[in-house]
């Protein structure tokens, strides 16, 4: 290995680089865009690669490792369908280049196909006349699961079905590009392909400047205000509807709604009322005025569509055709996704926009036509067989497309025989042949075959804009046939490089068109909910690992270092007992209470610190368009599974203090960050006050108090103030009254009380809402009370009204009960 | 024959359910073969009633809204409806099956009542291949269109078990067809099924059947339920042709179309959303009444 990832100087740069290029262009199997490249994008792919070994020399899997690193810390991720965990994205380092000149052509050619497929859509959906003349099928129309009968002769608010269209295209190997498919439901990558140009440019930084790399902003920035020319609402709100956080692609959805300043929404947020949409946020029902959906469209709205959704926002198609609310893409407009509307393409774009296709597709056959039914079944060895539609046929039960030639004897009887049924659900299609580009594999350079997907989106004029660039997936293995190419296993950025540098200027609004904004805008009361519930989760961590290490034998004023007596290390554990942690031990020897401490910290039940964690972690993730990559980092690190209880404790101790330290310090100060830290106030008051009522209360001994103060973090603070030992009223005092001491209770609760009072209410009465008056109350008992007179009922009191004061702040900022039942059902006979 | 209809659903909740948005789709369509002469929809405790946007099948939708918090909900759907409907007669002149799926495919109309909008698996009835297999045998290519529809009706009457305990509302119809048993839903179900993976176009009908009362008994008020079949598309001359596998009969006098689309889930007579905390109980009471 000659260098690990130390950066090389740009002569040997140039040198490996050149070596590379070298060995890549040899003799090849099949066409290649750097092999067959002409001269000046020869020259960029060189570039590409100098830039690639002044990262990382020789050691390419090194580069590719780095890549991958930005990648996971932009926090791309994806999920597999049907699998929890998220996986990290795979990314190849060296993007792949496109000239400016080939990229216009490939860029007319989209925007062409969005043109015509908002065409057909507007007339499936109004006059119908493709159908009625014969120049459509109705079959072909009803046969696509994405046709909603529902949606006829709805205009879309604003009069687009489209406002964003992704298409996949591969590049033949004549340099020849075409469609393999089209995407306008929730076209998924806009996100990825973002993430992938960070990560790239990252690791490759000089590439953006020495090739001229048209940049991503812009693009998006038209789509946001071409979104917003729609609404009817001067300044609209925009929300990004998402399926959740089980859903393959939530981390994309959380990211792009973070880039494109839209608010993240799930079906249980949004509310529809006389016709307009409107968001739960914790200052009441705010209106929405558009939604890019990444939901399936049929689970939208439980009464216009499936009524067995639960995810959907009942009265939305209403809404919409109240004119209230854009749908992107309206719903329905699937339709032309089905791989049998490509028999069709070629007529339809001569007869709606007066010109042949400009990027052409697959050639394809509908099997519902006679004629091309016989054709297929005909040439059936030299053509891939596909589902006509989104649906698995009987004959193809896996639903993906055959090479006719590769079916075994018992599968092309059976699919004959289904064809000869149901022709109508079937196509045959040329086999398109794919290029191949560089890809780092195994340490060097491969050919492996590509397909792009390439996003376009309508600008404030709703022209469309297209996105230059994309994303290209990598076929895993060298067979260059897009049909056994399946998802692809790797994805490279697409760069579009050109001869003028890139205007920089031109990427910044004018000063004069952006109106200053500190209020961040809108929070859903789903939202403040999980920012609250991970306040206290992180803080009852905190506290559970500290009294776990006080418990193992960690404590400041353990001069001599001896162990704790035991009635103190028996109201220890039943602090830990009573916060369901673990059950208790049988005796206090130094074996059982590890035993104990390991449960308390690892158990896979109750509240044991790793599933206080594992709770953290979701709220983590389904919060992560609000919180800091660093926070959801920690929160994702790995649980320390090695050496003493007590290191960790002490490590993850020290994490959680991290955590507190990130949200105290990089949150910005709006009212989501005060719910997190409202949660986090009210945790640790309930805390100090169970601590109190153990360790605190008439009798303590010394070992209790000091114990107490460690709990509390106060030890220094009461050294500092008083030179006589443990005493109990001063030091109950401290813990419990002093409002100078962070830790205190009387602190918490005050801030509790300055939250509450900058949260919005709802009324305009001026009359304090339960919450506040509750926050009020507790301030003036703890205020009144005197550290002499505070005993176990004291203390039981204000854990009482704490969890009075938590319901107050539920019932009155989050999503409440009231499940929607379903008046569904029947009896038949 | 002249019917009266009363339908009676009642949803009792334990708690009071503040919010409900529904889609009623209880009142009978226009359909060849029957005349609604006298219709009367009634909410209470009450709520506001409209006209709902054009839906996935054909069907009347009225969009109820109650926001007044009550234990019961209760909807009465009273109709007068006169049947006068032909008995299909099978001749072997026919169109043949090959011929009509061949017709469907080509079609040109995008109402919800072309045979085009049939033709494939919906939500509820995928394309399942013991189903078709089974069903095959009724269905060569060449059969007349109505002696393939009344023979695979009456194989499934003959072959399947009447059992309103083996299924529930929502059992798939495989289900039903492993078990070789249920209730008329299911029959449905798998006879569209059937129908539909030969490449035919086939609906499903919701709607009454008058049930005679056991001999020398009076007729029992309430105790009839809502009905469900099959609609076969027979080419333009013929049309939709209604056939109920559950009797092995083929639809006639004694019944009364309500609605028709893809699958039940098109045309519950009643869906929605209601808000509220508590457990949920249904009544249903069916009367159907003959007038002369």
């Amino acid at each position: 290995m000659a260098s690990k990832a130390v950066p090389t100087s740009l002569f040997d740069a140039a040198t490996i680089a050149d070596r590379w290029l070298a060995d890549y262009c040899g003799p090849k199997p099949f066409a290649d865009v750097l092999v067959t490249a002409r001269p000046d994008d020869r020259a960029a792919w060189r570039i590409a690669l100098e830039e690639l070994a002044s990262v990382g020399g020789e050691a390419l899997d090194d580069t590719r490792e780095r890549v991958q690193r930005h990648a996971s810390d932009i926090g791309t991720g994806f999920r597999v369908a049907g699998e929890r965990a998220e996986r990290p994205w795979p990314l190849s380092p060296l993007p792949l280049l496109i000239g400016a000149g080939e990229w216009q052509g490939i860029a007319a050619g989209v925007v062409q196909r969005a043109e015509l497929l908002e065409a057909v859509i507007a007339d499936i959906y109004g006059p119908g006349m493709l159908v009625a003349n014969g120049h459509l099928p109705a079959a072909l129309v009803t046969g696509s699961p994405w046709f909603l009968r529902p949606m006829m002769g709805l205009q879309p608010p604003g009069g687009f079905h489209l406002h964003f269209y992704a298409v996949d295209l591969c590049r033949g190997p004549a340099g020849d590009w075409r469609v393999l498919a089209d995407g306008v439901r929730a076209p998924v990558g806009a996100g990825y392909a973002l993430e992938n140009r960070l990560s790239v440019s990252r690791t490759l930084g000089g590439l953006q400047s020495r090739l001229n790399i048209e940049r991503h902003a812009p693009f998006f920035a038209a789509f946001r205000e071409g979104l917003a020319a729609v609404c009817r609402r001067a300044e609209p709100r925009i929300g990004l509807l998402t399926p959740g956080r089980w859903n393959q692609s939530y981390a994309e959805q959380a990211h792009l709604a973070r880039y494109l300043g839209f608010l993240l929404v799930e079906g249980a947020d949004l509310s529809v009322l006389e016709d307009r949409l409107y968001v739960r946020t914790i200052a009441g029902l705010k209106r929405v005025d558009a939604l890019w959906r990444r939901v399936d469209p049929r689970f939208l709205d439980p009464l216009a569509f499936d009524s067995t959704s639960a995810i959907g926002v009942p009265g939305l198609v209403d809404a919409m055709a109240a004119g209230n609310v854009v749908l992107s893409s309206s719903p329905g407009s699937g339709v032309v996704e089905s791989a049998a509307l490509n028999a069709f393409l070629p007529q339809l774009a001569t007869r709606l926009t007066g010109a042949s296709l400009l990027l052409p597709n697959a050639a394809t056959w509908w099997c519902g036509g006679e004629a091309e039914r016989q054709e297929v079944i005909e040439n059936i060895d030299r053509m891939v067989i596909a589902p006509a539609f989104a649906e698995a046929p009987l004959g193809l039960p896996a639903g993906r497309p055959v090479v006719g030639a590769a079916l075994s004897p018992d599968e092309r009887t059976a699919l004959l025989a289904d064809l000869d049924r149901r022709p109508q659900d079937y196509v045959g299609q040329e086999v398109v042949r794919l290029s191949s580009m560089p890809v780092v594999s195994d340490g060097r350079l491969t050919p492996r075959p590509f397909t792009v997907r390439v996003f376009a989106a309508r600008d404030a004029n709703g022209a469309w804009t297209v996105l230059p660039g994309g994303f290209a997936r990598i076929g895993e293995h060298a067979d260059e046939r897009a049909v056994v190419m399946g998802d692809g296993t790797w994805s490279a950025d697409v760069c579009v490089h050109g001869p003028e540098p890139v205007d920089k200027v031109s990427l910044l609004p004018s000063v004069d068109t952006v109106n200053l904004r500190r209020n961040p805008g809108t929070l859903p009361s789903r939202v403040a909910d999980n920012l609250y519930w991970l306040g206290r989760y992180l803080e009852r961590g905190e506290a559970l690992l500290g009294t776990i290490r006080v418990l193992l034998g960690h404590s400041i004023g353990a001069d001599t270092g001896a162990a704790l007596a035991p009635d103190t290390l028996w109201r220890l554990i039943g602090l830990i007992v009573a916060s369901g942690a673990a059950p208790p031990p049988a005796s206090i020897r130094r074996q059982e209470l590890t035993q104990f401490a390991k449960t308390a910290l690892e158990a896979e039940e109750g509240f044991s610190v790793r599933m206080i964690n594992r709770q953290a972690r979701g709220i983590g993730a389904v919060s992560r368009d609000r919180l800091a990559g660093d926070l959801l980092q920690l929160l994702d690190a790995p649980y320390p599974t090695r050496g003493h209880m007590l290191d960790r404790a002490g490590s993850l101790q020290r994490r959680y203090a991290a955590l507190a330290g990130l949200s105290a310090e990089h949150m910005s100060r709006t009212d989501g960050w005060r719910f997190h830290d409202l949660g986090r106030r009210i945790e640790r008051a309930t805390a100090t006050a169970a601590a109190v009522r153990t360790l605190g209360t008439l009798g303590a001994s010394a070992d209790d108090l000091s114990t107490l103060l460690d709990l509390a973090n106060s030890q220094i603070s009461y050294r500092q103030r008083y030179l006589t030992g443990m005493a109990r009223v001063p030091v109950v005092d401290l813990v419990t009254l002093d409002p100078g001491n962070p830790r205190s209770l009387a602190f918490q609760v005050t801030t509790i009380g300055e939250h509450l009072a900058r949260l919005p209410t709802l009324g305009d009465d001026g009359l304090a809402e339960p919450q506040q008056a509750l926050a009020t109350a507790l301030q003036a008992v703890i205020s009144t009370t005197r550290a002499v007179e505070i005993d176990d009922a004291v203390m039981r009191d204000v854990e009482v009204r704490l969890a009075a004061l938590s319901n107050a702040v539920a019932r009155r900022f989050f999503l409440q009960g009231a499940e929607p039942l379903r008046a569904a059902g029947l009896t038949l006979a | 024959m002249r019917y009266q209809i009363r339908h009676v659903t009642r949803f009792d909740y334990a708690e009071p359910a503040g919010f409900a948005r529904c889609n009623l789709r209880l009142k009978p369509i226009h359909w060849s073969g029957q005349r609604l002469e006298d219709y009367h929809l009634a909410v209470e405790p009450g709520g506001d009633t409209a006209p709902a946007r054009a839906e996935a099948g054909l069907a009347n939708v009225t969009r109820l809204v109650v926001e007044t918090a009550a234990r019961t909900l209760t909807i009465t759907s009273s109709a007068r409806v006169t049947v006068d409907r032909l008995l299909p007669i099978p001749d072997p002149g026919d169109p043949t099956l090959a011929t009509i799926a061949a017709a469907a495919r080509v079609s040109r109309d995008m109402g919800a009542a072309s045979p085009a909008a049939y033709l494939f698996p919906s939500p509820r009835i995928p394309l399942d291949p013991a189903i078709a297999a089974w069903c095959a045998a009724e269905l060569a290519p060449d059969r007349p269109c109505l002696e393939a529809a009344i023979g695979l009706a009456r194989a499934i009457q003959r072959d399947f078990a009447f059992d309103p305990t083996a299924t529930l509302v929502d059992t798939p119809a495989r289900e039903a067809f492993d078990r070789r048993g249920g209730v008329c839903q299911d029959f449905a179900q798998i006879m569209i099924g059937g129908l539909r993976a030969a490449g035919l176009p086939a609906a499903y009908a919701s709607g009454y059947l008058r049930t005679l009362p056991p001999l020398g008994q009076p007729r029992l008020v309430g105790a009839d339920a809502t009905h469900a079949w099959v609609l076969l598309w027979c080419g333009d001359a013929l049309g939709w042709v209604g056939v109920d596998p559950t009797n092995g009969i083929w639809m006639a006098q004694d019944h009364v179309v309500m609605a028709i689309g893809r699958d039940y889930a098109d045309i519950a007579p009643i869906d929605g959303v209601i808000l509220g905390s508590g457990a949920q109980a249904m009544h249903v009471s069916v009367d159907v009444e003959p007038l002369d």
